[in-house]
């Protein structure tokens, strides 16, 4: 148990560290490289200069984090998306309602993002190290099933669909890549995402230099991945079965 | 702290923010193949490396992961913000660690302080290739590929609540209960549902048990 809590503390003063001052950077993108998401920069703004809206925020998210921690072992991305942000950022404006000295200050964030970071990562770590047995199987029985759908299905459907929605060029890109992706690396989810970044580049400014980098990367990462999962293999042997 | 947030401003300093970054992430995985916990992603994910430790065979969280990981470490220094979600927690988190324990580099993931190491040092070439990649493509991708894939990421948010209560409905009857009061309460309380088909479907369950 000591172990575990002194393993956590570490990792979630890391990671928390980073986070958060990856999020404040976030705030003078693109100019500064960040690192978060967009969702995260937007619910950062839309509870801005209010403490307790950040701390209720990430509350909500820090409940749904216990819930999977104990059910799956899974932290959840919100901790390192949500919790930790708007908690680092609840705790500076407590102090301070001008955001521009918090919330966009990278060092404050990563100094008050380690010690969120250590606390929530602990607690979570420990509420699951505690929890019975008997509990998490149960858990895993139950969301088990649901992740594999989740991951064999609704995402591939939902992303390639996505691609559909977004114009021809890039639905014919989203619909092969997936589809493509789904015989060699076996979820049509990455490929999916690859078609539908090539795509839009296309429609939105031709066949770019840019454009035949990704291609010579997607290529070269379709090939080497087939190769170690035996599809090119596979494929030849119909071929000459057929011959 | 005026200085040190100067410093860290700076877009060399990106690099090291991520190393930092995947150290952490990095050692959610040795957390989670050696406790059973911590790791830093969704259940699915956490679901595939457990698949994988179980049947030896890498290959769903290793491609799902490295699509990932690629699409998101191209689209960062294009739009100024790396989705840490996809390229990090999925890409190095899931990606990564399941390479390591497919390719009998195990040892690594075993070891909290090698995972520490190995984790901030592949952080350090991401971080280093994005920023290159940010010197070197000014002419920029599409930012709009971004939107629809948030459109995307939040659309499959949803499904997860709906997908556990029909998972628990079949796992058995106090479990589906559970599931969709819960649902019902939380959604009544105006938060995510996910929250609330877990707690109720675990508890019923746990204190119903039904032997099949």
């Amino acid at each position: 148990m000591l172990i575990i809590i002194m393993k956590s503390l570490i990792i979630g003063a890391l990671g928390g560290a980073a986070a958060a001052a990856g999020a404040a950077r976030m705030f003078k993108a693109p100019e500064v490289q960040a690192m978060g998401a967009f969702r995260t920069m937007g619910e950062l703004n839309a509870c801005k200069g209010d403490p307790l809206a950040h701390f209720t925020f990430g509350l909500g998210f820090f409940f749904n984090a216990a819930g999977a921690v104990v059910g799956s072992g899974a932290l959840t991305q919100d901790v390192l998306h949500r919790i930790i942000p708007n908690w680092s950022a609840g705790a500076l404006l407590m102090k301070n309602k001008n955001v521009e000295e918090t919330l966009y200050n990278p060092a404050k964030m990563a100094v008050v993002g380690a010690i969120t970071g250590a606390v929530a990562v602990t607690v979570l770590n420990s509420i699951a190290s505690i929890i019975p047995s008997q509990l998490s199987e149960i858990a895993q029985g139950i969301l088990g099933p649901a992740s594999s759908t989740m991951i064999d299905i609704v995402m591939p459907i939902l992303f390639i669909l996505a691609a559909l929605d977004a114009g021809r060029i890039t639905g014919v890109w989203g619909l092969v890549l997936g589809g493509a992706s789904h015989l060699i690396m076996g979820n049509a989810t990455p490929g999916a995402v690859l078609g539908i970044i090539i795509g839009q580049t296309i429609q939105d400014s031709g066949y770019s230099k840019s454009v035949k980098v990704m291609l010579g990367i997607v290529i070269a990462v379709f090939g080497l991945s087939g190769y170690f999962r035996g599809v090119w293999e596979n494929l030849f042997s119909i071929i000459t079965g057929i011959m | 702290m005026k200085k040190m947030n100067d410093l860290l401003l700076k877009n060399s300093m990106f690099p090291i923010l991520t190393g930092i970054l995947c150290a952490a992430i990095f050692t959610g995985g040795h957390m989670f193949v050696t406790y059973g916990f911590g790791f830093f992603n969704e259940i699915a994910q956490a679901e595939m490396i457990r698949q994988g430790i179980e049947t030896g065979d890498f290959a769903a969280p290793v491609g799902f992961a490295a699509g990932f990981l690629i699409a998101r470490v191209l689209e960062g220094p294009l739009v100024g913000i790396l989705d840490i979600g996809g390229s990090l927690m999925t890409g190095v988190g899931t990606g990564l660690v399941g390479l390591c324990l497919a390719s009998g580099l195990g040892f690594i993931v075993d070891s909290f302080a090698l995972s520490l190491v190995v984790g901030a040092a592949i952080g350090l070439v991401i971080g280093g290739v994005i920023i290159g990649v940010k010197k070197a493509m000014p002419e920029g991708m599409a930012a709009s590929g971004t939107n629809i894939m948030m459109g995307a990421g939040n659309a499959t948010g949803r499904y997860l609540g709906p997908l556990i209560i029909i998972s628990a409905a079949q796992y058995s009857l106090p479990a589906g209960i559970g599931a969709v009061l819960g649902a019902a309460i939380f959604y009544k309380l105006k938060k995510e549902i996910v929250g609330g088909v877990i707690i109720g479907a675990i508890l019923l369950a746990w204190i119903f048990p039904v032997v099949s």
